[in-house]
């Protein structure tokens, strides 16, 4: 059997999710200009708020996955609100930004792990029982096909919410520049809030479908930022298309290597990819 | 008495780290988060000398520093294109790459499995197998890094690093070729963290990939930045706090199935207090 067609799907999938990521992170980026090492984490809160809502307290899954959204936005919200803005407003450095994010991201982990223990845990109810839809001779599950057209909606959403509505407006204009933002008259701090909501449960969302797609575990946040962070920097870092661009660069690199090298070297390979493109390239393929 | 003999066997250690780090980050301004790797490559170098192939401790810790060296060169060479927030995120990067060696190297590391049996040093007819021995060993070998790192902030070689930390084209205006002294600092702490790991891997005599993950670097880099970044008492302070930690933690009477984590959370929490209340930690001299 030829090995290119599920090669290709494969990458695909790893590309949407690892968009997804990048989506939220290149928008927090793009509003505030610090590297926010907290957001993988995020993700890890909306498939743990899934975990217990829909598998302890058995309710409907689609609730338990709005529910887990909501909550991961909430929390991305209340990390600027209680930690960030405070930071903001002293005038703080970036690095002090993301030396914070650091302890957020490390201390958030923490509680996962104390809440839920350490083990490997699945959202989904039918292992080996899922609908398998075969595409030339690769094969794609039921979930997998959700997170290809989850990650299509959203972006299709947040380019309409970015060049179609005032916010978006508003949120263009400070990427630019947030001083005169401010001069004219925008709410700076009062967008950054809403987009740390807006990005964090769209982080919240790709750690959901992670869990349905494989499995969640305490320590899922750091993976899922790396290669967010990977991705949205060789795609172009504040840069929408550019992140899902970079995303799925990413996720062709990986399955290549994993293909021609092997599978432990995975991250390596992700990290290799991220430096190549520091020293070539700095600004991603999007950005000049 | 054999337990408080151990946590000084352990402080001692990460005192080493921590002043070595800080000559990185603290007083030349690179926030490295990568120390871990060297303080690994040290590690491994030891262990594996000792169990394989009978050299005695001290040859393998000379070769544990060349070793760093030749490391720390190639990295450092990459890294000191970045500044600041990229240069924290390409250093994440090494880590998780050294990380993803010691794992997958399996012919060299055993992988997951570790390497166990690590022997103890001896010299001049003392057994350092008796910890109490080891310990003065392991504290004369800090006092020297501690005197080197001291001579070396203190000398102009030190004022240049700090003038890089403060203006680093000004610097260059007067002549400095800044690559080299970036380029020199980062191969001496990495070095010196070689030297930590050494005396780590023949104290606990099993070493496995888990002890140099990233979160090994963020706790170093907790530790400087508690203690206080430019000031290397601080460090040493630091590192005693930390450690000491787990066991105040015990005393207040966490149940101790999770410990780790409860330790985990208060590391995360340490760097959001500091961050917002005291960025330059307990003795800082410097800001990041």
């Amino acid at each position: 059997m030829d090995i290119l067609p599920q090669l290709i799907v494969n990458i695909i999938i790893a590309g949407a999710i690892y968009a997804l990521v990048a989506l939220g992170f290149n928008l927090i980026y793009g509003a505030t200009k610090f590297f926010n090492l907290a957001h993988g984490v995020i993700a890890a809160v909306g498939g743990y708020a899934v975990f217990y809502f829909a598998k302890t307290l058995g309710w409907n899954v689609y609730l338990a996955v709005i529910i887990g959204v909501l909550l991961a936005g909430i929390a991305g919200y209340g990390l600027d609100k209680f930690v960030y803005l405070p930071l903001r407003k002293r005038k703080a450095s970036n690095m002090v930004l993301l030396v914070a994010s650091l302890g957020a991201f490390t201390a958030i982990q923490a509680v996962i792990a104390i809440l839920f223990t350490s083990q490997f845990k699945t959202l989904s109810y039918s292992v080996g029982t899922q609908r398998i839809f075969e595409i030339f001779d690769g094969v794609i599950t039921q979930t997998q096909l959700i997170i290809l057209m989850s990650v299509a909606l959203i972006t299709a959403g947040l380019i309409l919410l970015l060049y179609k509505t005032r916010f978006g407006k508003a949120v263009r204009a400070m990427s630019d520049d947030e001083e005169v933002a401010k001069i004219v008259g925008i709410n700076t701090n009062r967008i950054i809030g809403r987009i740390f909501f807006i990005g964090s449960a769209i982080a919240g969302l790709a750690g959901i479908l992670v869990g349905f797609d494989t499995g969640i575990e305490p320590t899922m946040g750091l993976g899922l930022l790396l290669k967010g962070v990977i991705a949205s920097i060789i795609g172009g870092v504040g840069n929408i298309y550019g992140g899902v661009m970079g995303a799925f660069l990413l996720g062709f690199v990986e399955n290549f290597g994993i293909w021609k090298i092997s599978g432990e070297w995975k991250d390596a390979i992700a990290f290799a990819l991220l430096i190549v493109f520091l020293l070539f390239r700095p600004k991603g393929i999007m950005n000049k | 008495m054999e337990y408080l003999i151990h946590l000084a066997i352990l402080f001692t250690v990460y005192a080493m780290l921590g002043v070595s780090l800080n000559l990185v980050v603290g007083y030349t301004g690179l926030l490295s988060l990568t120390h871990a790797a060297f303080y690994g490559i040290g590690s491994y170098t030891t262990a594996i000398l000792l169990t394989q192939s009978g050299v005695d401790f001290f040859p393998s810790v000379v070769l544990g520093i060349i070793l760093t060296l030749i490391a720390s060169f190639l990295i450092g060479l990459v890294l000191s294109k970045f500044r600041d927030d990229y240069y924290a995120l390409g250093s994440f990067g090494f880590n998780a790459i050294a990380f993803a060696v010691f794992l997958n190297w399996q012919n060299l590391t055993r992988g997951p499995l570790g390497i166990p049996g690590i022997s103890k040093p001896e010299l001049f007819g003392i057994d350092f197998s008796n910890n109490f021995n080891f310990l003065m060993l392991v504290l004369a070998f800090l006092g020297l890094v501690y005197l080197a790192s001291r001579f070396i902030v203190n000398s102009s070689f030190g004022r240049v690093l700090k003038s890089i930390r403060e203006d680093e084209e000004a610097i260059q205006v007067f002549g400095y070729n800044t690559l080299y002294f970036k380029l020199a600092v980062f191969m001496i702490g990495a070095g010196m963290a070689a030297i930590a790991g050494s005396f780590f891997a023949s104290y606990i005599t099993f070493i496995d990939p888990s002890g140099f993950t990233l979160m090994e670097s963020v706790f170093i880099l907790v530790i400087i930045i508690l203690g206080g970044l430019a000031n290397l008492r601080g460090s040493v302070l630091g590192a005693l706090f930390l450690i000491l930690l787990p066991e105040i933690l015990r005393f207040v009477g966490f149940p101790s199935s999770v410990a780790a984590q409860m330790r985990q959370l208060v590391y995360g929490l340490i760097l959001i207090l500091l961050m917002l209340y005291r960025p330059q930690g307990l003795l800082g001299e410097y800001k990041i």
